[in-house]
């Protein structure tokens, strides 16, 4: 019989005893693996909508910070306004290379004139660098008077053949790539579509769509290579009166710190949690190295050595530490994909679900901890038992 | 056996009750037909054809409890992965749920079956394993 036979028939033999290792083993995996792959699912998200807008500067009126970033990172809609005139000041400021508008607009929820309560986003095509060059790779054209693409969540109702916006028909000519953020939500026309739009819905929507003359919501800038975006930011501050500017490494921060308190108190929890069930997990195996001393004290007599005693109680917390560790990764990781968007709206955090590779590695490395954990907590016991007389074992 | 039974009648109460509570028709929505009339959308029927899978479910899961013979544990243990394959099949292909991604239908009914078929049809497996082990 080998040492991983001995072990094996160990752990059945005991089914109570290890039903309570694996299942500690299982939730605290499951646990720390969730938490885990949640703050790395919504630190992905944030910087994946950051190399999505592609701006170094976003610039929005002031005050409207949290207000702009919440709508971008979890589709609320917004109405902010600032005067158009900021562009040609944020364009002439020295380290700017290229400036563009945006506007921010909203559907309405339950009205008849409109398909659903979106975040509608209408960019300028001739200056616009965020959307445009996704659409001529995509695409290979650029959206006209009436079409619109959306994001990777934006469908046309069922039977319908297009979008209703302020009873205005919008043609869906295609889905942008999931980002985990409100912007999957989000409809991204032209500004010539929003005004179509606009005028259309004095006649046919419930309410008419509002857009302040020569006003836009925010503009995004870039910057010429060398330039420090921070500097630009603060420069853009001081020129043009009545505006905020982010630069691109200060944006999403009220989400940053979000994440970040939200890492530290669940890894607190989950910290005590790990030790106590660690500490169940060393009492059970020195429980059962108690209740077979006789057993391994018949096995040192028939010539097992310390260290093969020692190997046999190891490789059966090992077993129950993979087979818990595993069971738990997998668990957790099958419980957060399809529970994606019930986080995003309880969490208020937006999540992208990593990748694959990325899956294997954070689940190689929860494991990996799983097994050092299980290890540490058995080790004690483990030497007490193999170290004692096999004459004095037997006796007992 | 006791304990992937536990598991699979605790599994049959979640796959029953639950969709219940996350359909939009309970939330008080439903479709409007061109006379005016209102129907209950896909995601009220698959909680209603959740029942009907969750309640031979909850049989299986209670016989596994107290049988012993192998042959009738191998058999139960197949029906119940079988009916956890139907538990994922009617949000994702037999009936279908909401189109809005953020309907409750959408947000827990659906992962909700689809994990609780899951764990099913592995517990089922698991206790199709063991019944080779079983005594006669």
């Amino acid at each position: 019989m080998t040492l991983l036979q001995l072990a094996w028939k160990n752990v059945v033999g005991s089914a109570f005893r290890s039903w309570i290792v694996f299942l500690c083993v299982l939730v605290v995996t499951a646990l720390l693996f969730s938490t885990v792959l949640v703050i790395r699912g919504a630190q992905d998200s944030l910087r994946l909508v950051q190399q999505r807008l592609g701006a170094d500067v976003v610039v929005v009126p002031e005050g409207t910070e949290t207000q702009v970033e919440t709508a971008l990172l979890m589709g609320q809609p917004v109405a902010v306004w600032m005067p158009r005139e900021n562009l040609d000041r944020i364009a002439g400021i020295p380290g700017v290379a290229i400036v563009t508008p945006q506007l921010y607009l909203a559907s309405l929820a339950n009205a008849p004139c409109c398909s659903a309560e979106m975040f509608l986003m209408a960019f300028d095509p001739q200056t616009d660098f965020t959307i445009t060059p996704w659409l001529s790779q995509n695409l290979g054209h650029e959206l006209g008077l009436g079409e619109a693409i959306g994001g990777s969540d934006v469908f046309v109702p069922y039977g319908e053949e297009n979008i209703r916006i302020y009873g205005y028909e919008i043609d869906l000519s295609g889905n942008l790539e999931r980002t985990g953020t409100g912007l999957d939500t989000a409809l991204f026309f032209t500004f010539e579509t929003a005004r179509e739009v606009a005028q259309v819905s004095r006649t046919k929507a419930v309410r008419p769509l509002e857009i302040p003359s020569d006003s836009i919501s925010a503009a995004l800038a870039r910057v010429v290579p060398g330039a420090d975006p921070r500097l630009v930011a603060l420069q853009i501050v001081h020129d043009v009166p009545g505006v905020a500017a982010i630069p691109s490494s200060g944006l999403f921060q009220t989400f940053h710190r979000q994440i970040s308190g939200l890492l530290r108190s669940v890894l607190a929890i989950l910290g005590i949690t790990s030790v106590l069930s660690l500490v169940l997990v060393g009492l059970v195996f020195s429980m059962a190295a108690n209740e077979r001393r006789r057993e391994t004290g018949v096995m040192r007599a028939l010539g097992a050595t310390h260290g093969a005693v020692l190997r046999s109680l190891l490789a059966e917390a090992i077993i129950l530490a993979f087979g818990g560790g595993i069971t738990g990764i997998l668990l957790a990781a099958l419980a957060i994909y399809l529970f994606r968007n019930l986080i995003v709206l309880s969490l208020g955090l937006s999540f992208l679900f990593p990748s694959f590779p990325s899956l294997v590695a954070l689940g190689g490395g929860g494991l990996v901890l799983a097994l050092a954990g299980v290890t540490l907590a058995v080790l004690p016991p483990a030497l007490r038992t193999c170290r004692q007389d096999p004459a004095v074992a037997m006796r007992e | 056996m006791k304990i992937p039974a536990v598991l699979i009648v605790i599994l049959a109460i979640l796959i029953g009750t639950l969709p219940y509570f996350f359909n939009c028709q309970y939330d008080g929505k439903a479709l409007t037909l061109e006379n005016g009339r209102q129907v209950p959308m896909k995601c009220y029927w698959t909680a209603q054809a959740s029942l009907a899978v969750a309640v031979p479910l909850l049989v299986v899961g209670l016989l596994i409890a107290f049988s012993r013979q192998k042959e009738t544990l191998r058999a139960l243990a197949l029906v119940g992965a079988i009916l956890g394959i139907m538990v994922i099949l009617l949000p994702t292909r037999l009936i279908g749920v909401c189109q809005h991604p953020g309907a409750s239908c959408n947000l827990v009914m659906k992962p909700a079956l689809i994990f609780a078929g899951s764990l099913v049809i592995s517990v089922s497996l698991v206790g199709l394993v063991i019944s080779r082990r079983s005594v006669e």
